[in-house]
């Protein structure tokens, strides 16, 4: 036995307490007055008897916790032990990394997967470690460093194949991690996976120190056959004022097998609809297009489910539709041009996704009523409509865009009226520039919305565009502008009040000022300027595992929503201004429906979640490459089992603990003495 | 309640001195004095109790031959007589602290005032001049011998406090020089002094002529030594103190307390001096009907 505090012995001297408790304490201080002590004096020894130890018990009791709780200071441990565990190699840490990605549900690739997970927890010494992580496209410690194998055992049941892709970086980096803070010399790290070859690329940061170890169970098989539906795309055609969707569902099939007639379905809103036969090459893809249907409402459900083989989940795919909506657009122009708006509304009747429906007014028509159920209102060179800043200021604070083309006719509200702080900065008067060579625009904020499609190389010049007027504008400090002159003077500005947005374009959008109506840019700049104020999205037919999504932007209500997911799990999100994120990470493959708490009427929001793509090639990794990769080491080598190391005596102490079971039996010890003690210190009376 | 018309003389328990009345108080040796009472003269004189004849020396009353001698001898003859006579009675006290001390029932102090209260009525009852002197490591009161001063000595033995160490060695000597008429000398203490240091000091009083009477006051708890429980002892002359486990050392303490007595019994007889161990546990008149017994037992053994 040895001890790693050892001077905390000298504490043993404490012993003497005990003793001289019983020696001293049993003489209290009770004082006796007697005319003489002459005779008393004369007695060779006075208190002889008092020096008699009459409770043995008691004081071998004080004398043990004394002394046991001196050794626990001393933190002592058994030499041996630490031998025996030395030569054994000493205890392990090891992370079981088991992949439980999609491409895990292959015929019984998660049953072999587990069985490894177990062996691996039945093989762990009395003094080891293990902790659990389930890693597809994320990894999660499932069950923290434990030595309990029934724990892990439990953890390793109840663990289930998910709808995730296989990334291996997140999970050896979170093994590197777990490992590295363990004090424990022998650090090993065990991936259990099929080892799709699309879950590593070789470029992850992961890799593991000296001393740390990678070892592998694959449970991939030999055969990789395996049909997908990786896509889905919809053809939309107007027919009697309904829309017409045509589904045409790609196939992949990865196997080195053709597969010929295979049942291919697609499903709307619960029933099957129709079924066509398809063939696919080996290694190759092929796309089956189903008849028209009539979408008859928001939020169709529908799903293609082709063939079976030993990979079901990604045999389906799911999607859902709804019909497009219009962008309602009011276009109101000045006085004395009937063909004011001509390249506007030429521009922007062009176009299916979103579909723009115009109405030109003039600004003396202009009432409160004409802003009702639009998304953006066009002043097209046009002084501002009389008596309309009000209502034109509760439609931008309600969510509605407003585009000002600022020609020489535009003007805008100023002074202290509450509508002048709707427009951002401060408009002043014309600068022409057809005197020397005509001006352009020099300078666009690529990061905005409205210029983000323009960012890539030979995505629109707008340096073609010539501008011979426009109208000098002041920006205010909170007024982004987008887009400036070759002369800096300001082009296009936008401030944002309430949920709306104002873009003030202060040349024309017409060829009186400038010819970028007639330039390829023209068209997609007030499709991107429309889209951006009318905040419009595509509708997304489907997202992918994994994706987040922002319930917040796509809310309709400020109420509380409930999301339940395709496993039937009920979430509640808190309505909006109650300082919720509002994300939703969607982790599960289906139909994710977003309904609210309070309405129960009409059809709930829909969201389709399909596997990632790539999670559906299994074709195999070597796991000798990937153990190269992280550790540096062709293989796997167990270096700790080689040469084992000799464990500290800082380790044996820790390990064994002993300190801590002679600190409790000393302090019960004290506990049953001081009970003692207090029985006999009644039944007698003096001690 | 008693009515109390002298100042002390609570000390004096009439149920006490009822049955001591019925009782003489001799004196052991002849006192010199003139006046007739129970105490013999020390000196032959005047008296009615005839002693011896001895020869006619020249300087002799002449009123004092025989004459009926001298006509059957034809020799001088002059007629000695034993005058009874009072007395100096004192009575010494010792106030030391050890006398404070009480078991239960009285200390020691207040049973040696009684002692003390009841020799000093006694003795002036029989007209003899009584005195007081008390003292612990020195004299602290000293009241002359006087037929008047019983008042005054039961006064003192009232005032007696004990408070200080004793030391029988300083005051007696002093006392012994004090002493220049013989008389009764009448010593009330603990005596926590060795036999041998107290017989020394005792001694110088009997050099005149002195009859020495000696009170041996000591609580029960002094003579058996009755604790049970271990504790700090406090020696009360010198606070000292020593732990003890009384049942431990009991039979010792007995011993030798016993062994004390026994010294002081034998040493004091040897010395002719009339000794006496009270017990104040005891009744206070028994004592004295005992003490008072031996000595009329010893007067007519004599």
């Amino acid at each position: 036995m040895g001890f790693l505090t050892p001077l905390f012995l000298v504490g043993l001297s404490a012993l003497a307490i005990p003793v001289l408790i019983h020696l001293i304490q049993r003489e209290r201080k009770r004082v006796v007055e007697f005319p003489s002590l002459m005779f008393v004096r004369r007695i060779p020894y006075q208190s002889v008897r008092r020096r008699r130890i009459r409770h043995w018990a008691l004081l071998m009791l004080r004398a043990a916790a004394v002394a046991l709780i001196v050794l626990a200071f001393a933190r002592p441990f058994f030499r041996r032990d630490a031998a025996v565990i030395a030569a054994t190699g000493g205890a392990r840490e090891v992370v079981i990394l088991l992949d439980q990605s999609a491409s895990m549900g292959y015929g019984d690739h998660w049953q072999k997967a587990r069985d490894a997970a177990r062996a691996v927890v039945s093989g762990l010494g009395r003094d080891d470690k293990a902790t659990l992580v389930l890693f597809s496209r994320n990894a999660e410690e499932n069950m923290r460093a434990t030595s309990d194998r029934s724990r892990l055992a439990a953890a390793i049941n109840t663990a289930k194949v998910g709808s995730g892709a296989t990334r291996y970086g997140p999970a050896l980096k979170l093994a590197e991690s777990i490992l590295s803070r363990s004090p424990v010399k022998r650090r090993e790290a065990v991936l259990i996976s099929d080892f799709q070859k699309t879950g590593w690329s070789g470029s992850e940061d992961a890799k593991f120190p000296d001393g740390m170890t990678l070892t592998t169970a694959s449970v991939a098989s030999p055969s990789t056959a395996n049909l997908s539906v990786p896509s889905v795309s919809f053809g939309r055609a107007a027919f009697s004022g309904q829309e017409r969707v045509t589904v045409t569902a790609g196939l992949s099939n990865k196997g080195d097998e053709p597969l010929k007639d295979i049942p291919v379905v697609l499903t709307v809103d619960g029933h099957d609809i129709e079924t066509a036969r398809a063939a696919v090459a080996p290694h190759a893809s092929a796309s089956v297009a189903f008849a028209p249907f009539t979408l008859v409402g928001a939020n169709v459900r529908g799903s293609i489910h082709a063939g079976s083989d030993p990979l079901p989940a990604d045999n389906a795919f799911h999607f859902v539709l709804s019909p497009s909506e219009p962008v309602s657009i009011v276009i109101v122009d000045g006085l004395d041009r009937s063909d004011a708006s001509l390249f506007l509304a030429k521009a922007l009747a062009i176009g299916t996704r979103p579909v723009f429906q115009i109405d030109v007014t003039s600004a003396s028509r202009v009432s409160p009523p004409t802003f009702d159920k639009r998304s953006v209102v066009v002043l097209n060179d046009t002084p501002f409509p009389p008596g309309s800043g009000g209502a034109l200021k509760r439609f931008v604070e309600r969510g509605g865009g407003v585009l000002v083309v600022a020609g020489d006719h535009t003007t805008l509200p100023t002074g202290s009226t509450s509508e002048a702080d709707l427009f951002p900065g401060r408009l002043a008067g014309s600068i022409d520039r057809t005197s020397a060579r005509s001006g352009s625009l020099g300078f666009l904020d690529y990061s905005h919305p409205v210029f983000e499609v323009f960012k890539a190389p030979r995505s629109g010049d707008f340096s073609a565009a010539h501008v011979f007027r426009y109208r000098a504008l002041e920006a205010g400090p909170n007024d982004r502008v987008l887009a400036r002159f070759d002369d800096g003077a300001v082009a296009a500005v936008e401030k944002k009040a309430g949920l709306g947005r104002v873009i003030v374009w202060t040349s024309t959008l017409d060829d009186t000022s400038t010819d970028i109506a007639v330039k390829p840019v023209f068209l997609p700049l007030v499709h991107q300027l429309v889209r951006y104020l009318a905040h419009y999205e595509a509708a997304t037919s489907w997202f992918t595992v994994g994706q987040v999504l922002d319930l917040t932007a796509r809310a309709r209500t400020r109420a509380a929503r409930i999301v339940v997911s395709p496993s039937g799990e009920r979430t509640t999100q808190a309505g909006m201004g109650e300082g919720t994120e509002g994300l939703l990470e969607l982790n599960d493959q289906g139909i994710y429906e977003i309904r609210g708490t309070g309405a129960s009427g009409g059809r709930p929001e829909a969201i389709a979640v399909n596997l990632d793509p790539v999670e559906s090639d299994l074709a195999p990794l070597d796991p000798s490459a990937l153990v190269a990769s992280v550790t540096g080491h062709a293989t796997s080598v167990d270096v700790q089992q080689a040469s084992p190391q000799e464990m500290t005596r800082e380790d044996a102490e820790r390990r064994q603990s002993l300190w801590w079971y002679l600190l409790l039996t000393g302090v019960g010890l004290l506990a049953i003495e001081t009970t003692i003690a207090n029985r006999l210190s009644r039944k007698e009376k003096f001690l | 309640m008693e009515r109390q018309v002298t100042p002390g003389a609570r000390f004096v328990d009439p149920k006490i001195l009822a049955r001591i009345g019925n009782l003489e108080l001799l004196a052991r040796t002849v006192v010199e004095g003139f006046i007739n009472g129970l105490h013999r003269a020390p000196f032959f004189g005047a008296s009615i109790d005839f002693a011896e004849h001895r020869g006619y020396v020249a300087g002799d009353d002449i009123r004092r031959v025989d004459w009926r001698l001298y006509a059957r001898t034809d020799r001088y003859y002059v007629k000695q007589y034993e005058a009874d006579t009072n007395t100096n009675v004192s009575i010494l006290f010792d106030i030391s602290k050890s006398m404070q001390f009480a078991s239960r029932g009285i200390p020691k102090l207040e049973y040696g005032c009684f002692v003390g209260a009841c020799m000093a009525y006694l003795a002036q009852r029989q007209r003899d001049r009584v005195g007081i002197i008390t003292f612990d490591s020195d004299i602290v009161t000293h009241v002359p011998p006087s037929a008047k001063h019983f008042n005054i000595t039961l006064h003192t033995l009232d005032r007696a406090r004990a408070e200080r160490p004793g030391n029988l060695g300083v005051p007696l000597n002093k006392m012994a020089e004090h002493f220049k008429r013989r008389g009764i000398l009448i010593l009330i203490s603990d005596f926590y002094e060795e036999p041998d240091t107290i017989l020394e000091a005792i001694k110088p009083l009997r050099f005149i002529g002195n009859e020495l009477i000696v009170f041996h006051v000591l609580d029960p708890a002094e003579l058996d030594f009755g604790y049970d429980d271990a504790s700090s002892f406090e020696d009360l002359e010198t606070g000292e103190q020593i732990p003890v486990v009384p049942e431990s050392l009991r039979d010792e303490y007995r011993a030798m307390i016993r062994a004390h007595i026994e010294a002081l019994t034998t040493k004091f007889s040897e010395h002719r001096i009339d000794y006496t161990l009270l017990n104040t546990a005891e009744p206070l008149d028994r004592a004295l009907f005992s003490y008072l017994s031996s000595r009329e037992r010893l007067m007519r053994v004599r």
